[in-house]
Formats: structure tokens, sequence, C-alpha cells
């Protein structure tokens, strides 16, 4: 991926296929890492399907069969000498607390570390795609923090589906003035 | 031309040459995966620096004839052991990438 928040899309995409209705995503930053952690409450994998989710031609899917989402969020954090770390409760040993946490650091400072890219964008296409679940977004830097939770916004909204145009609009310039006042900062 | 009569020949050498008769249909070039596996084609030879265990799923993906590795990279041995397995055609040169496009431009 050119941009790393088209890694973060992907994986967040596997979340919801895994039938999460909570998907949090987060990006820590500080002065020389950035920790992206990806968490939902979904099916979660069996130890078995978790030690071969690395490997490039291990894939869930039936079309083809290679998946290359998490072996590229990989590769794109060890360019940088980061890391990437998996754990995940399957549900059928863990019925109350099951789902999976992905969890990248990246050596922002190297030169192989790829941009971060439109982070907004890709959290307003996962609402978009996905209005009935929910997804919690926070962005810490050290200037400050960019946060959205759609469980907020649903109690707010009461009945008008999050897919609406308006209500998409309104969270890219939510997002989008945080972001300003980050850099302003 | 065919990837078996590459191997050997203008500065080219075979690490695994499962598919051997599989014939080169023009070349790739790049190192980003993701991007490569949207825009290579099939049959191209695909030239590139990288050596992780991705780029065999992203050969296998786009479909192309043989994975070009310029610049004297090497492979770790579970790589290869996966390329036989998935029967990918690896070759290696000691050009660089650009050498390796012009020399395959006049022959393939």
């Amino acid at each position: 991926m050119k941009e790393l928040s088209l890694n973060i899309l992907d994986i967040t995409e596997n979340s919801v296929k895994a039938g999460a209705t909570l998907t949090e995503i987060s990006l820590c930053e500080n002065e020389d890492t950035m920790v992206l952690t990806i968490t939902d409450n979904g099916s979660g994998m069996t130890e078995e399907i978790l030690k071969g989710v690395a490997d490039p031609f291990y894939t869930t899917r039936t079309t083809r069969k290679v998946g290359l989402g998490i072996p590229l969020l990989k590769l794109a954090c060890e360019q940088t000498g980061g890391s990437l770390e998996i754990s995940s409760k399957h549900i059928e040993k863990f019925p109350d607390n099951h789902g999976t946490k992905v969890s990248a650091t990246f050596y922002k400072n190297h030169i192989d570390c790829v941009p971060l890219g439109d982070v907004v964008e890709t959290v307003k296409t996962l609402i978009q795609g996905h209005p009935d679940t929910d997804f919690k977004f926070s962005h810490k830097t050290e200037n400050g923090e960019v946060a959205l939770d759609t469980r907020e916004l649903r109690q707010m909204l009461e009945d008008v589906p999050l897919n609406t145009y308006e209500v998409i609009k309104w969270i890219e310039e939510y997002l989008r003035e945080q972001y300003l006042e980050i850099q302003k900062a | 031309m065919k990837v078996k009569d590459l191997s050997g020949n203008y500065g080219f050498e075979a690490i695994t040459l499962p598919d051997g008769d599989r014939e080169i249909d023009g070349v790739y070039i790049g190192d980003l995966l993701s991007w490569v596996m949207g825009r290579a084609k099939s049959g191209n030879a695909w030239i590139t620096i990288m050596s992780n265990v991705n780029i065999l799923a992203v050969a296998s993906l786009a479909d192309t004839s043989c994975i070009i590795l310029a610049e004297d990279v090497t492979l770790e041995d579970d790589v290869i052991k996966t390329a036989i397995d998935k029967e990918i055609n690896i070759l290696k040169t000691s050009m660089d990438i650009y050498s390796a496009a012009v020399t395959l431009s006049s022959v393939i």
C-alpha cells in the first residue's frame, strides 16, 4: 500500500467481515514511533488460523488462494524497523469476550516508512460502507487528539442512518477540523 | 522467449524454475508490492529488489511468468521452498534494474 490509511481500511474490513459490532482504530504517535492498533469484537480466530495469518498464501477467502492484508501491513511496519503483533480470541472458546487485536509499530523517521495518507477518508469510507456497525477512531499525537465514536453519534442522531449524505459530510468536516486544530498547536 | 531460455543467458540465472516453459510476455518493474499486484500483467517478467515471501503472493496473483531479482538480491531458504511449492519461477541477476530491463528488451 502506498499509504498506511489503505492498510487500515483493508484490516478494518476484515473486522467487519468477522462480524464485529464495534471496531476501534487507534493511532498513537510520539516523537519516534506510531502505533496502529485495530481492535474488534468480531468472531476472532482459532489458534491455527492465527498462526497462518501472516503467511500470504493463507487466507479465509475461497475465491483465491492468497491473502495479503496482514502480510502487507507486517511488511510496511517491519521495513521501518517496527513489528506487528496479533492476538485473537475465538468465539467458540471465548463466547463472551471474543475478538481480534492487531497492533503495528512504525518508526516514523525511517526512510522506508510510508505516509499515513488520508485517514479521514478511510474512516468516512468505513462508516459509509457499514452504517450499522460501530467504529471508534482516535489519533493521539503530541499536539493533541483527533477522535470520533459512532456510538455517540448514533445517540445524538437517534434514527437517522449514519450513511446519510449530511451525516457523512458532517463526520468528514468534524474530523478535518480536529486535524486542523492539532496542526495549529 | 521462454523463462528457461533466459536462465543461464544474458546475465540471468534461475533460483527456481518449476515452470520453465512459461512464455515471457513483456516486463514490469516495481518494488511496492501492493502497487505491482494491481499493475503487472499476466506473463510479464517482474523485476524487483524485494525479497520478502510476499513477492511470491504478488507474482501468483498477477500471474507473472517469472520474478527477476536484480542487483544480487538473495532469498531466504524458506522463500525458495515456497516458490517451488507454488510453482513460481525466480531468476537472479547482478545487473541493476535498468540494465536488466534494457537487456530483456533486446532479447525477449
